[in-house]
């Protein structure tokens, strides 16, 4: 068994009346991918914010490596090593691609980083390197506005790539890619896995799922109904029932 | 004693922001446009009744005039600066240094036509008496409050009764929907801004009547709108109403404490208070963007 | 002749560090401020109070005027870092007549409506020196700042912050610093141009620090174009030459020359925001107006 980098117990958070996440226990191992799978609205990109500190969390406990990170700013859990992306992208618009992956190796926020012209060297090269992984060093100096959607998608995945993190939270990374595209994806994922990274991702196609995930964790209704390997979760006929929406009182 | 009299005097100054204000929200809560010139349709209401009233007409036919430059005003904000911008993308700043640059021409056209500093009318209804002991009200104070009343009664039926007004509201709430619903945006984007912007002459009449009009007076009133919406929380017309009268009570209440010159003052650290510590306002839903 | 263009010249550096200070809140970290003039003000009244007080060394005044300047800026990133959009430009305006009424109460520091006046001619280590010199050195250095910090890792740092917040923030970006340093950066800067302009004029008051001196920067700043190096620069330079080529106008009369010249530039603002919303000098095919 590897090491477990990212431990969560009991998270849970309301939104008024509705309790988005009623108590989420995960653990991300390093160099395995672990699905979220769930019907939406089961509580999936809340459980990414609530571990990394954009939503603060009503009771539970979150670890990186035994490290506590409740009540730590966005910045900070990202700076304790973890990366994630964005149902939506949130790319850096109006400035090039390799700026985009620039960034992301960039964290200090004072006038200049540390290190000197060195270690601006060695930024550049992970830059450039995150990059070339990604497929988009032709397009390094286009700005981001205005790449194709799959080029839009892996620019998100090459600033993760350029941070430098071991723990990978990906909201729907591979939505809307053609095959060719998700087989590059999922070497990409390997290459991560391969090295030890950590990896969560939260993904609808459960084909997808089935190719890339090591482990899945079945959410619904803010719970984690099931959890396992994807063969046994996806073959299972009562959470296939949940995931299509099978239940008559929940047809909306 | 002097308590009182400042507070029914920021009552009367708070109604006229109460209207202006709530004309702001209006526009800004359908069309989701922060109308920086808003404070013209005040400025420019306020000299067409001046020049009707010097030329000799009836109050009513000033009054008019002064609903009509108002409203024909945001027509033409509308028509000619905003709706060309927001085609092309158009970023917030981009509509707001574009209405300001309208603002900064219309001022200064205003200051060379009609001369700069104030300029007030007199009429009796702008003499004070004295009510009550060491109490002077003049009979505009009661004119300000029921034009405000009557405006805000007949404005709330517009927008529950009617279906134009319910279409507005909705607006408001999600433009998507409308627009699935094959209502046009357009046309209530119109009616929002003639609706909003007339909702300033009548404060600019009686500001006329009472306290005067100079050429810079519409920063002002775009000011204290503006305050009152994000005091009120953007998206709520009841909230900006009452934030103006607010703010009205407030800058007139402070005068116990502090020289006139700080009364806006006043304003702007309410405002300044509520964007560091309560951005959504009394009745707004936090909009993080 | 040449002193008339002296002092135009002066007046151009002077405008010139504002703009460019201004452009670079406004065109990289997003932070749309109205209130510019402010942090000129409390720097032309720390200039000259350490001019007064203390003695003419127009470093001193400098250094003075950009740590109150800078220091002070809080008042600015504090909202920065709550709202965004119109709201800070609210915000702004609210602490720019906000500032407006302290700079004319606050008689001890600013003098009052009637200003700080008999400012000593400024010196340099002792030796008596020209502003022009100096204000060109100031604006040489501070467009040589922005550009390194533009072109540089904070640049690409405000520019992530702009675009998505939340994804600077999720790549260890702590945002809050950031916006700080950057309004911190800008308005000490705006302190500088400030001492500077209190040293030119040997007087100061309050007529020239209000939200219509900030509107004036504010237009520089978009006339030339957001988000450029010389954008700002060449602002500077339409704006204030301006007033002079409408004086040889014949049949503007002098006492309306000012409104006349307002009427202008609000004007090429409304328009520039409709035909060409990237400025003078932004290139359309690189800035905030592509669709």
């Amino acid at each position: 068994m590897s090491e477990i980098l990212l431990k969560s117990e009991n998270l849970a958070r309301a939104f008024g009346g509705l309790q988005a996440v009623a108590g989420v226990s995960l653990s991300l191992p390093a160099g395995r991918v672990t699905a979220l799978v769930g019907p939406n609205g089961a509580g999936k990109t809340t459980t990414f914010n609530l571990i990394t500190g954009n939503l603060r969390a009503d009771s539970g406990t979150a670890q990186i490596r035994g490290r506590p990170i409740m009540g730590l700013k966005p910045w900070q859990v990202a700076r304790l090593g973890v990366a994630r992306s964005f149902q939506d992208l949130r790319l850096f618009t109006h400035v090039t691609v390799r700026e985009n992956v620039l960034a992301a190796t960039e964290t200090a926020s004072w006038f200049w980083q540390p290190g000197g012209s060195r270690a601006r060297r060695q930024r550049e090269d992970r830059a450039a390197a995150a990059l070339e992984a990604t497929g988009l060093a032709a397009l390094a100096d286009a700005r981001a506005i205005d790449l194709a959607y799959a080029e839009r998608k892996f620019l998100s995945m090459a600033r993760i790539l350029a941070a430098e993190a071991d723990i990978w939270l990906l909201d729907e990374p591979a939505s809307g890619l053609d095959l060719a595209s998700r087989l590059r994806f999922g070497e990409l994922l390997r290459a991560a896995t391969a090295r030890g990274v950590a990896i969560c991702l939260i993904e609808h196609n459960l084909d997808v799922v089935a190719e890339l995930s090591d482990r899945i964790a079945f959410l619904d209704q803010g719970r984690v109904l099931a959890e396992g390997e994807p063969q046994a979760i996806l073959r299972d006929p009562a959470l296939a029932a949940i995931y299509f929406g099978d239940r008559p009182q929940e047809a909306a | 004693m002097l308590f009182l009299q400042l507070l029914l005097q920021g009552i009367q100054t708070g109604a006229l922001y109460a209207l202006t204000a709530a004309g702001f929200a209006l526009i800004f809560g359908a069309t989701r446009i922060f109308h920086f010139a808003h404070g013209i349709s005040f400025t420019l209401a306020g000299y067409a009744f001046l020049f009707a009233w010097n030329a000799g007409w009836p109050w009513w036919a000033g009054s008019l005039a002064g609903v009509l430059a108002a409203t024909l005003f945001g027509l033409a904000m509308e028509r000619v600066v905003y709706r060309p911008i927001q085609r092309h993308e158009g970023s917030f700043f981009t509509v707001f240094v574009a209405a300001f640059g309208v603002a900064v021409v219309v001022q200064n056209l205003v200051g060379m036509l009609a001369g700069r500093g104030f300029a007030s009318v007199d009429t009796p209804l702008s003499r004070a008496t004295e009510v009550m002991p060491e109490i002077f009200l003049a009979p505009i104070f009661w004119i300000a409050i029921g034009v405000a009343v009557v405006l805000f009664v007949a404005l709330s039926a517009f927008l529950t009764r009617t279906h134009a007004g319910v279409a507005l509201r909705a607006l408001a709430q999600n433009p998507d929907l409308l627009r699935a619903y094959g209502l046009s945006s357009n046309r209530l984007s119109m009616l929002a801004f003639a609706l909003g912007s007339a909702m300033a002459a009548p404060a600019a009449v009686l500001t006329a009547m009472t306290t005067g009009l100079n050429e810079a007076i519409g920063h002002h009133v775009m000011l204290i709108s503006m305050a009152a919406t994000i005091v009120g929380g953007v998206g709520s017309l009841r909230g900006a109403a009452l934030a103006g009268l607010m703010l009205g009570v407030a800058e007139s209440v402070a005068l116990q404490f502090v020289d006139t010159q700080w009364a806006e003052a006043v304003s702007f650290l309410v405002l300044f208070a509520f964007i560091i510590f309560r951005p959504s306002g009394f009745f707004g839903v936090v909009q993080t963007r | 002749m040449t002193a008339y263009l002296a002092n135009l010249a002066t007046l151009v550096a002077i405008f010139g560090i504002l703009a460019a200070t201004l452009n670079f809140v406004v065109g990289f970290a997003g932070i749309f401020s109205v209130a510019h003039a402010v942090f000129f003000g409390l720097g032309a009244y720390a200039g000259a109070q350490v001019a007064l007080q203390l003695f003419p060394d127009a470093l001193l005044a400098c250094l003075v005027a950009a740590i109150v300047a800078g220091g002070l800026s809080l008042c600015l990133a504090l909202p920065a870092l709550r709202v965004r959009g119109e709201y800070f430009v609210a915000a702004s305006l609210g602490l720019q007549m906000m500032a407006t009424t302290l700079f004319s109460e606050a008689k001890a520091f600013t003098g009052g409506i009637g200003g700080l006046v008999a400012i000593p001619r400024p010196t340099v280590a002792g030796v008596e020196v020209g502003v022009l010199p100096l204000a060109l050195a100031a604006l040489a250095l501070i467009l040589f700042l922005t550009a390194r910090l533009q072109r540089g890792a904070f640049g690409r740092t405000l520019q992530s912050i702009r675009d998505a917040e939340s994804a600077a923030e999720a790549l260890g970006k702590n945002v809050a610093a950031a916006k700080t340093l950057a309004v911190a950066f800008a308005c000490a800067g705006a302190g500088i141009g400030g001492a500077l302009f209190a040293l030119h004029l040997s007087f100061v008051n309050v007529e020239s620090f209000t939200m219509d001196q900030s509107v004036l920067v504010m237009a520089m700043v978009i006339i030339g174009g957001t988000g450029t190096l010389w954008g700002p620069l060449i602002g500077a330079i339409l704006l204030l030459s301006l007033p002079s080529g409408l004086a040889f106008l014949p049949f503007i009369p002098a006492t309306e020359v000012g409104a006349v010249q307002q009427i202008v530039y609000g004007l090429a603002m409304t328009l520039l925001m409709i035909f060409r919303p990237a400025g003078l000098v932004g290139d359309l095919s690189k800035g905030r107006a592509t669709a």
